[in-house]
């Protein structure tokens, strides 16, 4: 598939140099990827992907198109390209606009392909079962998730003369199990690199919690010390990790609006990388959508901004330096990492007075990203810990807070870190639990 | 692509599929997209292939293909019944479909006003027309971004399956969706989102009057910027608007009524359900809590005349007058419960599995003007508009944070206040609805569902209602 991949993408770019465009790019993508849903412990569905997709990027004298196709055949695409080219006459120059970037020498990734995620993509059944099985060992009544397993090939060409080819494999498995009276417990692993254990391990975290849960009390609203499990603090820090997208700053889509590197803007405790590089988490690739070689970076060191996530376009724009995030348009975290602190779980909970633990949230949403005002609501087990100790399990509560004061009331961090990727928290992650002080818990009033 | 589609559907029975189906579906769009009027890019796609859907060994496979040729059909439709079989040794109860009466028929939706009717600079320049009346309607604030994304597209299906359907369907729709943010040095920021959407052409343009409502909208925000005060802290009359209401009733009636939730089927993603099954016929709000979902409003951003099984589109009563009445079914989910599918197995694109979804949900309309609503409040908030929600996984608990937002003083609209958080369980709601205005309006959205996660355009609507007597949240201001 190597070879046919890339002559997709070089025609595609010597075509648009047929039909007028300055400068182009043609990003293909073909995958393989089988999903087992699991509900009510047993299979709900089994899916199945097979298919080719096409992203160009065309230039003409500062004018910029991007197409997307899962196409049929070239030919659509040829007729599109040049119906775009009279398309681009007629509109101004992208105040985005910046030349595509020489080819810079890549340096490849070794690891990425997993042959087991391969075979498995055929028959993934055994691994539904090794789900199912883990979770029951508990005393819980049903179990629900996802076993995703993909192996996707990519291949970049572009007019500047990059030509580029990667291929990699990765699985996520989320589970969630369910224990009456009204207890439940979710988590997640990730990689690129089939794990058994990891999956057992899913399933047996999920189903705890989920028995650990039963009997939810009522909890006051007010202010507590909250410790946020990987899920939790994922899902907003994959929040956070957007807002240092260039460019999303530049569309009023984040809270890094007005700050600048060198700023301060979360707990010293606190780092968090960009690692494209590392081998384990399913987003690593050693080449961004400009062909520019990826590396790893600390976005938030010691509680200092160090660094926006930049493509060439919005580095020439703010006078940057590209960061190998691109997305042509808008650059994007590849994978979520932070640094380990020196707490267990256990000795975290001790050195909370009154607190509470979370450990599965969703809908996130905020009220102004400028300033990062949001809200988000807890499922499945959360605790009420009282004088060192988790003093019972209460019913799901809303965290109603600014992000920047999560960021910086950041007290300690686990040292043990955990691969998350999920239905809220789609940029795979590696972090621990992290314990946050005086968070703003609010219920219905009605 | 008919023959591609009849043939998947045969090969798949002939191999020894219960049941099969199978779906061209191509999404094709085009996009503009600009900061401050000023064009950042184009975009132009089509999404195109066919999914199969079968039922093999008493399991559900799904596979999808974007090769459109018989080898790759023939591959697709191997693979999903394969998978199926091999999974069918975890099944403990086999997926079966209920009876139903399947359509055979073609529709088509057209643009009164066609997409080509404007030409391509005129686009552009409404977007630059956009950016210059905000900026000319604030005066001491400044609007810092206005990012629009303008798009029109078209959904083409084929649908055949086992049963005998065959449905040819062609939708068009227009869609808009701005971020805009106004700030001041001393006073933060404002932000406002917006979507609109629906089906049919650039009529839907003048329709919105987009220029003059976003110039009297920036205004708004501007004076909400600079004079908004902290809502008050003791229970207040509360005058819910419909964008709210529309918003509400989707979250806390429309979802949790899908019926593969009650069962279980999306529970590690969506979630679940506080609606059990055999609870229709309990009371969930009082008389004036009747919730309808109906695919077939014409122009609706939702609409279709017949859902991705073959089933004919009909409105559903979820909630009538403060009963659950009726859930959203699917052919799968209407076995279960032993009744006939209502038509709500949709799906985004020929990648996904058709699932239980809302078309256009809205709150049955009542008989009071907004003048009505407010004349005997002696202290309230009228929330308009909101920016931040949230609703937990089992649709009970949820919360809407004010963006347009007023006092009302002795039945009189007064100043504005500044981020009012309605924090209310779904049957706090329902059963606090005191009055309701008479005019529905409906508001734009994509609603979210299922693995891989389906975004599927959406109305939601209703009137202005009143609730008394309500103990406001805690708001970040």
């Amino acid at each position: 598939m190597n070879e046919e991949l890339l002559r997709i993408s070089e025609d595609l770019v010597k075509r648009a140099s047929v039909e007028g465009f300055n400068e182009s790019a043609a990003l293909s993508i073909s995958t393989r990827r089988t999903m087992l849903k699991v509900a009510n412990s047993e299979p709900s569905v089994i899916q199945h992907w097979n298919s080719l997709s096409v992203i160009i990027y065309l230039a003409k004298d500062k004018r910029i198109i991007i197409m997307e196709f899962y196409p049929r055949d070239e030919s659509e695409i040829y007729k599109s390209m040049a119906d775009l080219l009279k398309v681009a006459a007629k509109i101004m120059e992208s105040p985005l606009y910046a030349p595509l970037p020489e080819p810079i020498e890549v340096k490849p990734l070794d690891g990425l392909v997993d042959k087991e995620i391969v075979e498995r993509l055929e028959e993934p059944s055994a691994l539904a079962e090794v789900a199912i099985e883990a979770a029951h060992r508990e005393n819980i009544d049903s179990m629900a998730g996802t076993i995703d397993l993909w192996y996707r090939e990519k291949a970049l060409s572009t007019s500047s003369g990059a030509s580029l080819y990667e291929d990699s494999t990765g699985f996520q498995t989320y589970l969630r199990a369910f224990a009456e009276p009204s207890g439940s417990g979710q988590w997640s692993t990730c990689s690129t690199r089939l794990d058994l254990r990891s999956i057992e391990e899913t399933a047996l975290t999920a189903a705890k919690y989920a028995v650990e849960s039963r009997y939810r009390e009522k909890v006051e609203v007010g202010r507590y010390d909250v410790i946020m499990s990987p899920m939790v603090f994922g899902n907003l820090l994959e929040l956070t990790m957007h807002m240092a997208s260039a460019f999303n700053v530049l569309m009023g889509l984040s809270m890094f609006m007005n700050k600048k590197p060198g700023d301060k803007v979360a707990s010293d405790k606190l780092r968090v990388f960009d690692e494209p590089r590392n081998t384990e988490l399913p987003r690593a690739t050693s080449f961004d959508d400009e062909g520019v070689p990826t590396y790893n970076k600390a976005v938030i060191d010691g509680g200092i901004f160090k660094t926006l996530l930049h493509n060439s376009k919005t580095a020439s724009k703010m006078s940057a330096t590209t960061t190998g995030n691109a997305g042509w348009i808008s650059p994007a975290p590849w994978n979520i990492t932070v640094n380990r602190g020196d707490y267990s779980l256990d000795e975290m909970i001790s050195e909370v007075k009154r607190g509470i633990l979370v450990t599965n949230n969703w809908y996130t949403r905020l009220q102004n990203y400028v300033e990062g005002v949001f809200s988000t609501v807890s499922r499945d087990a959360v605790f009420l810990i009282e004088n060192g100790k988790i003093s019972k399990s209460i019913e799901k509560i809303r965290i109603a807070d600014r992000l920047p004061s999560i960021l910086n009331n950041i007290e300690a961090l686990g040292k043990n870190v955990y691969n998350i990727m999920w239905w809220e928290v789609t940029i795979p992650s590696k972090l621990p639990y992290i314990l946050i002080k005086d968070v703003n818990v609010t219920k219905p009033t009605l | 692509m008919e023959d591609l589609v009849l043939y998947a559907v045969d090969y798949a029975r002939s191999i020894g599929a219960t049941y099969a189906e199978a779906r061209y579906h191509r999404n094709s769009s085009r996009s503009i997209v600009s900061n401050n009027g000023l064009i950042l890019g184009v975009g132009s796609g089509a999404v195109e292939g066919i999914g199969i859907r079968v039922v093999a060994g008493g399991a559900l496979g799904f596979s999808a293909t974007n090769r459109l040729e018989r080898s790759s059909i023939k591959n697709a439709v191997d693979k999903a019944i394969a998978q199926a079989r091999n999974t069918s040794r975890l099944m403990k109860y086999p997926i079966e479909l209920a009876e139903s009466k399947l359509g055979r028929a073609k529709y088509f939706v057209l643009e009164a006003k066609r997409f080509d009717s404007l030409s391509f600079e005129e686009k552009a320049g409404f977007h630059s027309d956009l950016w210059k009346a905000i900026s000319r309607s604030i005066c001491e604030a400044k609007a810092n971004t206005l990012f629009i994304e303008y798009t029109e597209s078209f959904e083409e299906k084929v649908v055949a399956n086992s049963d005998g359907a065959f449905i040819e369907s062609r939708v068009p729709r227009i869609s808009l969706f701005y971020n805009l943010v106004i700030t001041h040095p001393q006073k933060g920021s404002i932000q406002r989102w917006e979507m609109l959407g629906a089906s049919g052409g650039l009529e839907w343009l003048d329709k919105w009057g987009l220029i003059n409502k976003l110039e009297e909208d920036a205004k708004t925000y501007e004076k909400i910027l600079l004079t908004a005060i902290e809502p008050p802290k003791n229970a207040v009359d509360l005058v819910i608007g419909s964008e709210i209401v529309g918003l509400m009733v989707h979250e806390s009636c429309g979802h949790p009524s899908e019926a593969d939730r009650i069962l279980g089927r999306e529970a590690a993603q969506a979630g679940k359900s506080f609606i059990k099954k055999g609870m229709v016929g309990e009371r969930i709000g009082n008389e004036n809590a009747t919730v309808i979902d109906d695919p077939s409003i014409p122009g609706s951003y939702g609409f279709y005349l017949y859902d991705d099984e073959g089933v004919p589109a009909k409105p559903r009563y979820l909630y009538k007058e403060g009963v659950i009445s009726e859930h959203l079914h699917n052919r799968w989910t209407a076995r279960i419960y032993g009744v006939e599918s209502n038509a709500a197995a949709r799906s985004m694109d020929y990648k996904s599995e058709p699932i239980v979804r809302m078309a256009n949900t809205y709150l049955k309309s009542g008989n009071y003007r907004f003048e009505e609503l407010i004349e005997d409040i002696e202290l309230g908030i009228y929330m308009k508009s909101y920016m931040e929600w949230n609703i937990d996984d089992e649709r009970w608990s949820q919360r809407y944070v004010g963006l347009e937002a007023y006092l009302i003083e002795r039945g009189e609209i007064k100043g504005f206040v500044r981020n009012p958080a309605l924090e209310i369980t779904t049957g706090g709601f329902y059963n606090n609805i005191d009055a309701v205005g008479r005019e529905v309006k409906f508001y734009a959205g994509t609603c979210g569902k299922g693995e891989p996660p389906q975004g599927v355009p959406v109305w939601f609507g209703g009137p202005d209602v009143r609730l008394r007597n309500v103990r406001l949240g805690v708001s970040i201001t």
